[in-house]
């Protein structure tokens, strides 16, 4: 039953992937990752990590594609910039071919030698996915945790001061 | 339910990247209520900063201490790269104030994201978790896109900026992929458990899941240093980039990679040595010979430091492919003393340049020698210098690398080396030929040359020739540095 | 005072110290002048100073046999290299040779030098730094700093003041050298860990890496790489074609210090150092040495014979004369190996005395083609009379001094190998007739230009007496010389099988 709900999900995720790549409109384009995005939503929550599920669906469905879209709008694209370039297509494919085969020999491979982690599926169920998530976040990794605040504020100067109109 | 409790933390390991976290984010407040045109006052109090932060990394060389339940540490390592980051950054500070002035793009932001790129920089030789490292690299990276396309109103410092964000992205894409196989692989981001993870694999390599992430990590921070074939981006960025920012990318960051390099391979991952030694084996002759061969070709005195810039990667990853304690005491001395030599070089690009980027080609230094007999020795010194030639830390520097190739049996990697270097001293000569020995095409008046960028040539002078004539103390600090590794 | 080490730092490092002193006031050649020939004469008397004293030094028997004085110092502890200098006899002649060549570059460029002076001044005396220490230097890492610290003042005396194509003449020349001390560097390093590897010490001490045991197809990469770095400076057909152009294009002071000391380093490095270090792959080569020793006396003759620049002339028979010097040293034999080096101070000499004649012409000419000259004898008959003398020294004429040095090397490659001397005994004949050749066109022949040449003036003929005063001293009386490096000799072929 779950391999079958796998395969559809995955069926799904492909086919809008690739209209993400192959879509004559942007906006078509952007509603294609969309889906893309909730099917690895799906994914998280078949691997007993909702939290990591919902903060796909409102980060990258909702925020990030809010602002894509928006800049697609804004920006106005006219026909001639819808135009798709299609040369490097069959080196692109190749890569992309060769890039799969190997990942999925990577993975094949290595099956065996993958250590089972601390946490299991039970104590998800338990305890909850967010608060365990939580706790890692301020006992181990506080660290990293805190230096992705200086992460976002260098953002955010960076941005300002390319963007601004006067400085 | 019971409460989280936040386990003990020492401050002390991060105290130099908080005191500078918290100067860069007190000096973007200071700067709204500066008038443009007095910008410069930003630069003095950052550069005081950046000696107080030097005296409080200082302070912690001796025994390691760990913080954050081991996400970061305080070692001799972390400390002596520290050094060279702050050193980066203090004279790209010093060298900053009147390019900018002149390019009129003095503004107030500039010494902040300078010092945050020094945190983040700091993050990555001091990290001991992949995250840690992972969050210093971006922090680092997105200052530096920043500061590459600072200039906005020249249009190459955009496409500079444009263009190192966008190859940058891509890297960092792969050093996380590989990361995240690493973890994959062992079931923990801390390099100590990594490594000790690995060291009870019977047989490490024949584990792919870990040999892939090992080799996206090495792809992802070979882009930041800069080793071909990953090395394409560096020229335009280098010669895009405002001359200060380039001066600074092309010692400090390149530095923090081979820091986080290091410690990951030869703290996580010594028992793929033999793996990863090849790899960086070919990795370095690639580096150095298409950093070299490029370099001969090139007119603009930037491009040419680039693509030198280039190959003096390729000498340190000699070093880091013999993988020995010699190589790695050797990075470590190479780094400081290419820091010296290449910031002080732009320097007295900054003071031959003139508005909007002219007068930046090599034949622009004609007769340079005889006008500003000072500026010249300086610039001789400096290219002797990265030519490898005695008595300079370059010499040095190459003479360590070498012979760490050697010990370790690597002799046709050595001789690559030594023929790469001889091939370098074409081009560095070429600049020396024409400061000495062509007279210049126009007269023109030279740049005054102000009381900080004296100061850092100063700097970079004493940093050039006393290395290089009396190297046992910094070498015996190197060595101590890499002990522990 | 009489033994004390320090002595042979203050050789070195004065010098530099006059550099130092003449660089503030470059810009007046008035106050720079006298200042570097003070220190120039000093350097000399105290060269000679240590000559008058050596056998009372040899008396006292300093740590390394053979050696009169030795200073020893920790430098770089990292890697074990010590700041060792040491002075035996063939360093005492060459430290002799630079101090007193350095006199007459400084003497010959007194007036032909005429804008930015003081520097030309300050990057002589930093050269006589540099070269004093590759003829002191025990320590290879010590030796590969001067060695490599000489050529860059020569790379801007070319570079600044030369003419013709001086500035790609520089930088050949400045590519060659690098390029073939760096791999030199390279086997040094080498040498070194392997030396560490057997005996757990860290050196890079000469006497203690003799010391090294070596498989025989080791010992011949490493030698190849010293052979190269010298044969390049020696110079050794066919690597020789910076020197030509180097010559041609150096102002005369330049030239002077070339063939009278930078050609010297080659051979002294490759006595001092290649021989001791790897004497079964000396061995070996030693075939490969003849030939192309011998190749470069006939090619080099043969080239001169067709010169047209008196300058490059001179320059190919410097390749000429050094090929004697080659085959002394590939002979590997006392007598051959005592004629090398006197050979080499002859040829300083000589050979430094004859550009400085060619450059006091071209000052005054303002051309150096021999078929611009010619009658100069009736014209200028005091100039004439020094070219002959130096012409006829330089051919071998018995009596004066490159006889001696050419004598003892062939006779004693003789007892090595009669082919090699025969070979080299008709690149005598050759360099007679180019030789005579040109004495012939531009000293005798019957005048082809009009040129308002003055003869010589006061100082140029002080300095040609004292030039062909040693020219004949040691060509009739050598024997001082000879028992000065007698001791060492010996003690060098003695350590070779």
């Amino acid at each position: 039953m779950e391999t079958l709900f796998f395969l559809i999900i995955t069926l799904v995720a492909i086919v809008s992937a690739l209209l993400v790549v192959t879509c004559k409109n942007p906006i078509n384009s952007a509603l294609a990752l969309v889906m893309t995005f909730f099917c690895l939503a799906t994914y998280y929550v078949m691997l007993d990590a909702p939290f990591m599920a919902a903060v796909q669906v409102m980060v990258y469905a909702g925020a990030i594609m809010v602002l894509i879209v928006f800049t697609i709008m804004l920006l106005n694209i006219r026909v001639d910039a819808t135009k798709r370039h299609s040369h490097k297509v069959v080196l692109g494919s190749i890569i992309g071919f060769f890039t799969l085969v190997n990942t999925a020999f990577i993975i094949m491979r290595s099956r065996v030698a993958m250590p089972n982690g601390p946490l299991t599926g039970e104590m998800i169920r338990q305890q909850g996915h967010t608060e365990l998530i939580g706790r890692e976040m301020f006992t181990t990794f506080l660290l990293p945790f805190e230096i992705t605040s200086i992460l976002l504020l260098v953002a955010i100067i960076g941005a300002v001061i390319l963007a601004k109109k006067k400085l | 339910m019971d409460m989280i409790t936040i386990p003990a933390v020492n401050m002390t390991p991060i105290l130099p990247e908080i005191f500078l976290s918290v100067l860069a984010m007190a000096l973007l407040l200071i700067n709204v209520f500066i008038p443009s045109g007095q910008k410069s006052y930003l630069g003095y109090i950052s550069f005081v900063g950046v000696v107080a932060a030097g005296v409080l990394v200082g302070a912690g060389w001796g025994a390691p201490v760990e913080s954050f339940s081991g996400s970061v540490v305080q070692d001799n390592f972390a400390t002596f790269f520290k050094i060279i980051f702050l050193l980066s950054a203090g004279l790209a500070i010093l060298i900053s104030d009147q390019y900018m002035e002149r390019e009129g793009c003095n503004h107030g932001e500039l010494y902040p994201l300078i010092l945050f790129t020094v945190v983040g920089m700091m993050l990555m030789a001091a990290g001991t978790d992949l995250m840690t490292i992972f969050l210093g690299l971006e922090v680092m990276s997105v200052a530096l896109y920043v500061l590459a396309g600072f200039n906005r109103a020249n249009l190459k410092s955009n496409e500079a900026g444009l263009k190192y964000f966008l190859l940058g992205s891509f890297s960092t894409g792969f050093l996380l992929y590989g990361m995240a196989l690493t973890y994959g692989a062992t079931g923990t981001t801390r390099i100590a458990k990594i490594a000790a993870i690995v060291g009870q694999m019977t047989v490490p390599s024949a584990n792919i899941m870990l040999v892939a992430g090992m080799l996206l990590m090495l792809t992802g921070f070979a882009f930041k240093v800069a080793a071909a074939p990953f090395h394409m981006w560096t020229p335009d960025v280098y010669e895009g980039a405002p001359t200060p920012m380039t001066a600074f990318m092309s010692a400090g960051p390149k530095a923090a990679g081979f820091a986080a390099l290091l410690r990951i391979f030869l703290v996580a991952l010594p028992t793929l040595q033999v793996e990863w030694s090849q790899l960086l084996w070919v990795l370095a002759v690639l580096t150095m010979t298409v950093g070299n061969i490029t370099a001969l070709r090139q007119d603009n005195i930037k491009r040419m430091l680039a693509y030198s810039s280039i190959a003096h990667a390729g000498y340190a990853l000699v070093g880091f492919a013999a993988g020995n304690g010699t190589g790695a005491a050797g990075i470590l001395f190479y780094m400081l003393s290419y820091t010296f030599m290449n910031i002080g070089a732009f320097a007295v690009i900054i003071l031959i340049g003139k508005k909007g980027e002219a007068n930046g080609t090599v034949m622009d230094f004609a007769g340079l020698g005889f006008k500003q007999p000072a500026l010249a020795v300086a610039m001789s010194v400096f290219l002797f210098s990265l030519a490898g030639i005695p008595p300079t830390a370059g010499f040095i520097g190459k003479f360590y690398l070498f012979s760490s190739a050697v010990q370790k049996g690597y002799i046709w990697l050595a001789v690559i080396g030594v023929l790469n270097s001889a091939a370098s001293v074409y081009y560095y000569l070429r600049v020396m030929v024409y400061m000495y020995m062509k007279e210049p095409t126009e007269d023109f008046e030279w740049t005054r040359i102000t009381p900080p960028i004296a100061l850092s040539l100063l700097i970079s002078v004493a940093g050039t020739l006393i290395p290089g004539i009396v190297p046992s103390v910094i070498l015996q600090f190197a060595e101590q540095a890499v002990k522990l590794i | 005072m009489m033994a004390d080490p320090h002595l042979l730092t203050i050789l070195v490092f004065f010098p530099l110290a006059g550099c130092l002193l003449v660089l503030p006031v470059w810009k007046r050649p008035a106050a720079a002048r006298p200042l570097a020939l003070g220190v120039m004469t000093g350097e000399l008397l105290l060269a000679l100073w240590l000559y008058a004293s050596w056998q009372g030094l040899a008396a006292l028997k300093p740590i390394l046999p053979g050696y009169l004085l030795v200073e020893d110092a920790p430098w770089i502890g990292a890697f074990g290299i010590r700041y060792t200098l040491g002075l035996d006899g063939i360093s005492l002649l060459m430290v002799m040779l630079t101090a007193f060549s350095f006199c007459v570059a400084l003497a010959v460029s007194w007036r032909a030098i005429g804008e930015k002076v003081g520097l030309f001044l300050a990057l002589l005396l930093a050269m006589e730094t540099g070269i004093m220490g590759v003829f002191l230097a025990l320590d290879l890492a010590l030796f590969y700093l001067f060695w490599e610290v000489m050529l860059i003042p020569m790379f801007f005396l070319i570079g600044i003041w030369g003419h013709g194509r001086h500035i790609y003449s520089t930088v050949k020349f400045f590519l060659f050298t690098m390029f073939g001390s760096l791999l030199m560097l390279l086997a040094i390093i080498a040498l070194h860990l392997l030396h560490a590897q057997q005996s757990g010490v860290a050196t890079f001490g000469l006497h203690q890496l003799i010391a090294t045991r070596l498989p025989a197809g080791t010992q011949l990469w490493l030698f190849g790489a010293f052979f190269l770095a010298f044969a390049i400076k020696f110079p050794l057909f066919p690597l020789h074609t910076w020197l030509p152009d180097a010559h041609t294009d150096a102002p005369t002071a330049g030239s002077v210090i070339l063939a009278g000391l930078l050609l010297k380093t080659g051979s002294y490095g490759l006595l001092r150092f290649g021989y001791p270090l790897f004497p079964q792959a000396a061995q070996t080569l030693t075939p490969l040495f003849y030939t192309l020793a011998i190749a470069g006396i006939i090619y080099a003759s043969l080239v001169a014979f067709a010169q047209e620049d008196m300058k490059r002339l001179i320059a190919y028979s410097s390749i000429g004369h050094m090929g004697y010097v080659a085959i002394g040293i590939a002979a590997w034999q006392p007598v051959a190996l005592s004629g090398s080096i006197i050979q080499m101070a002859n040829h300083g000499v000589t050979t430094g005395a004859l550009f400085a004649m060619v450059g006091m012409l071209d000052e005054r000419a303002h051309t150096r083609e021999i078929g611009a000259f010619g009658g100069l004898w009736g014209k200028i008959p005091l100039w004439s009379f020094f070219f002959l003398l130096f012409s006829m020294a330089s051919v071998g004429l018995p009596g004066l001094n490159n006889f001696v040095g050419e004598f003892l090397v062939l006779s004693g490659t003789f007892t090595k190998s009669p082919l090699a001397a025969g070979l080299a005994f008709t690149g005598i004949v050759l360099t007679l007739v180019y030789t005579v050749r040109l004495v012939q066109e531009v000293v005798f022949q019957t005048e082809r230009k009009p040129l308002p040449l003055a003869d010589l003036d006061r100082r140029e003929i002080c300095l040609l007496a004292l030039l062909a005063l040693l020219v004949i001293l040691m060509g009739v009386h050598p024997a001082p010389l000879l028992d000065l490096i007698h001791g060492p000799v010996k003690i060098l072929v003695g350590g070779a099988p």
